[in-house]
């Protein structure tokens, strides 16, 4: 059957070259709009939506560590479990990375929480693997809150009013809730108990640290061991620190166990070269034995000697009779010690 | 007869079925060409940074030229409510109209670096940013856009710090990282910023930035505090950067000239910063500092941290390099006490 022809009529076809005239002029002026795009049109049209949710971190694929983290009551995950290796904490711990980096870190399983029950909290757990005890023990006392009182969850384990702090073996271990309250100090506690449960049993567990100082005058909380670059030296590394309140004032001891008593006296060297290109000047120290050096800059006085193949000494003191009463300290501490 | 049905008339006459069919054949290849070019030619991630794409020189000044000659406005601010405050230490700079004008696009950076609650201090504090939003608003601007570039799942930090939230309320737009927003700067006389990515792209049509930071501590740098904050405007893996963390935070003052900087000293983080995670690392310091200078209101949160300008060698850096003054006092701060 023929096509049945349309009749169009002058005006008719008069409106339609116009409107297609229009359409043809639209489409030029959007191709030369798009060719000079107001870019903050385009960063308001185009910045994806954020979905009011928590969504799972970018991190490594999942660790060990993240097998141990516990499924506890009360405690309601909001995201995925997250991990990080050494390539990746600083994407989560911008900024504070190097100080786990630098103390050996392996990797970092971690998890948010929302505490249900009568006192809801937002609550954040990580696992740090760092290899051996001593690294965590590096990280454990280097962040150690003063005056935050000890607990009995593990032979180095302290609480603060919303936080636990604690390591175990080569894990360091922090449970962070948002709000301070006793209800959720205890919901801390039962996750800590549970999360110990699925930890490894500690091998060579560094004991109590503090037991390397002389007791007199030293806080037990600040003993602390420096993974790296103590005093400032770059290089000078694994150094344990405890500050004491003396009677002739205060200061802070040191103890650099080395491999061999060579590499104790070339630690020794380094540090004293280091002192003296920072201003430090050599004094005598009358009653010290000879083997001790004294150095002082504007009243902050420095003690270095070498015992066995321990690097020793005392930083930063506030008078010399302070830091030769615990440098002789010090020394009888270490009589009998290779 | 009847004619066959595929040459049934419509009831009209116009059209029949095989004619319908066929427009309707040659419509839908019309449409699922056109979807199938515009889905083609369709680039999700925006313009991003190429190899030979001339590299920007900075983000802009966005410093009031009024205030271009001399040194600068500042108000100090102590009490412990974050809006009332802040309300009052605009408010004792000339208003919020002084700086922002009618149909003004502000850009707010926050430090939203972690996903962790308001109350650990770690970033920008939500009832401050919106504070600051609505004032904006209430001034004219036309919109206010928020961003910062936290590297770990932007999602999660801007919900859980509760910033998120506070833009919603106030009807600001959120600005998340995504890949298209980055393009490489070269600063000039720049030793560490050279052809690195940078989140150039939130800037364009913006007329003025505020920066709005918290006071801590930080494991490198010594504080973070405003210049720091800044550092979230860094693409690529910018933590090599923490080498030479003094070098680079100086040169990330001359990246950018905000309009106004808010130093949220109401809480200090003083210790195990930037992350922190025990409310033991916080103290009640109940100082807000409002100023144009960024440098001088670091000097301020300085102090706040029990420091010395000494210990934060940055900002002698960044006042030799121009950024500004460490010498807050020259800027003869209004004092504003808001307990009162």
């Amino acid at each position: 059957m023929a096509r049945r022809q349309t009749k169009v009529s002058p005006a008719q076809r008069l409106t339609g070259y116009v409107i297609l005239t229009l359409l043809a002029l639209i489409t030029v002026w959007l191709f030369i709009q798009q060719s000079r795009f107001n870019p903050a049109v385009l960063v308001a049209l185009r910045a994806p939506a954020l979905k009011g949710h928590v969504r799972a971190g970018s991190g490594a694929a999942l660790a060990a560590t993240a097998a141990l983290l516990p499924e506890v009551t009360g405690f309601s995950p909001l995201a995925p479990v997250e991990s990080y290796n050494p390539d990746t904490l600083s994407n989560k711990i911008d900024g504070k990375a190097e100080l786990y980096l630098s103390a050996g870190f392996k990797e970092m399983s971690c998890r948010m929480y929302s505490l249900t029950g009568p006192e809801p909290a937002h609550v954040d757990v990580y696992l740090y693997d760092m290899g051996t005890p001593q690294n965590a023990y590096a990280v454990f006392s280097g962040q150690r809150r003063p005056g935050a009182p000890g607990l009995s969850l593990t032979a180095n384990a302290y609480g603060t009013a919303n936080a636990l702090f604690f390591t175990q073996g080569k894990f360091y271990v922090e449970i962070v809730a948002d709000r301070a309250s006793e209800p959720v100090k205890n919901a801390l506690q039962t996750y800590a108990t549970a999360l110990l449960a699925k930890l490894p049993a500690p091998q060579g567990e560094v004991k109590s640290q503090a037991a390397a100082f002389p007791k007199e005058g030293l806080a037990a909380d600040t003993v602390r061991l420096s993974a790296a670059d103590t005093f400032g030296l770059e290089g000078f590394n694994n150094v344990l620190t405890g500050e004491y309140t003396l009677k002739s004032g205060k200061a802070t001891a040191f103890l650099a166990p080395r491999h061999t008593p060579e590499q104790a006296k070339a630690d020794a060297r380094r540090y004293l070269d280091f002192l003296a290109a920072n201003g430090y000047k050599k004094i005598p120290a009358p009653g010290s034995p000879e083997a001790v050096t004294a150095l002082d800059l504007d009243n902050s006085f420095e003690i270095v000697f070498v015992h066995g193949r321990t690097l020793a000494g005392v930083h930063d003191a506030t008078s010399l009779a302070a830091a030769q009463e615990l440098a002789a300290a010090l020394q009888t501490k270490l009589k009998g010690k290779p | 007869m009847k004619p066959p049905p595929d040459q049934e008339q419509t009831p009209t006459g116009d059209l029949n079925r095989r004619d319908f069919l066929k427009r309707l054949g040659y419509a839908s290849a019309l449409a699922v060409t056109a979807g199938s070019l515009g889905f083609a030619l369709y680039d999700l991630k925006g313009p991003a940074a190429s190899k030979g794409q001339k590299a920007l020189t900075g983000l802009g000044n966005y410093a009031l030229k009024t205030l271009a000659s001399g040194p600068g406005k500042m108000a100090i601010v102590r009490g412990t409510d974050r809006k009332v405050m802040v309300e009052q230490g605009i408010k004792a700079l000339g208003g919020m109209e002084f700086f922002i004008q009618q149909g003004d696009r502000v850009l707010i950076k926050v430090n939203a670096a972690f996903a962790t609650p308001p109350a650990l201090a770690a970033t920008t504090n939500p009832e401050l940013l919106a504070a600051v939003a609505a004032l904006c608003f209430k001034a004219g601007a036309a919109q206010v856009l928020v961003t910062d570039n936290p590297i770990n799942n932007p999602a999660s930090c801007f919900e859980i710090t509760g910033l998120a939230q506070a833009a919603r309320t106030t009807g600001a737009r959120l600005i998340p990282p995504h890949a298209g927003l980055f393009a490489p700067v070269s600063l000039p006389q720049g030793r560490l910023i050279q052809n690195w990515p940078v989140m150039a792209g939130v800037f364009p049509g913006v007329h003025k930035v505020i920066v709005i930071s918290p006071v801590k501590d930080h494991q490198r740098a010594g504080a973070s505090m405003t210049l720091k904050n800044l550092y979230g405007f860094l693409g690529g893996r910018r933590n090599v950067f923490h080498q030479d963390i003094n070098g680079i935070i100086t040169e990330l003052s001359q990246l950018l000239r905000p309009t106004l900087c808010i130093l949220d000293g109401t809480v200090t983080m003083m210790t195990n910063g930037p992350t922190g995670g025990s409310l033991s690392d916080l103290k009640e310091t109940g100082t807000l500092v409002v100023a144009t200078d960024p440098v001088a209101a670091d000097a301020v949160g300085v102090e706040l941290l029990g420091r010395t300008l000494a210990d934060i060698p940055y900002l002698r850096m960044a006042e030799k390099a121009g950024a500004g003054t460490a010498d807050y006092l020259k800027l003869q701060p209004a004092m504003v006490n808001t307990s009162a």
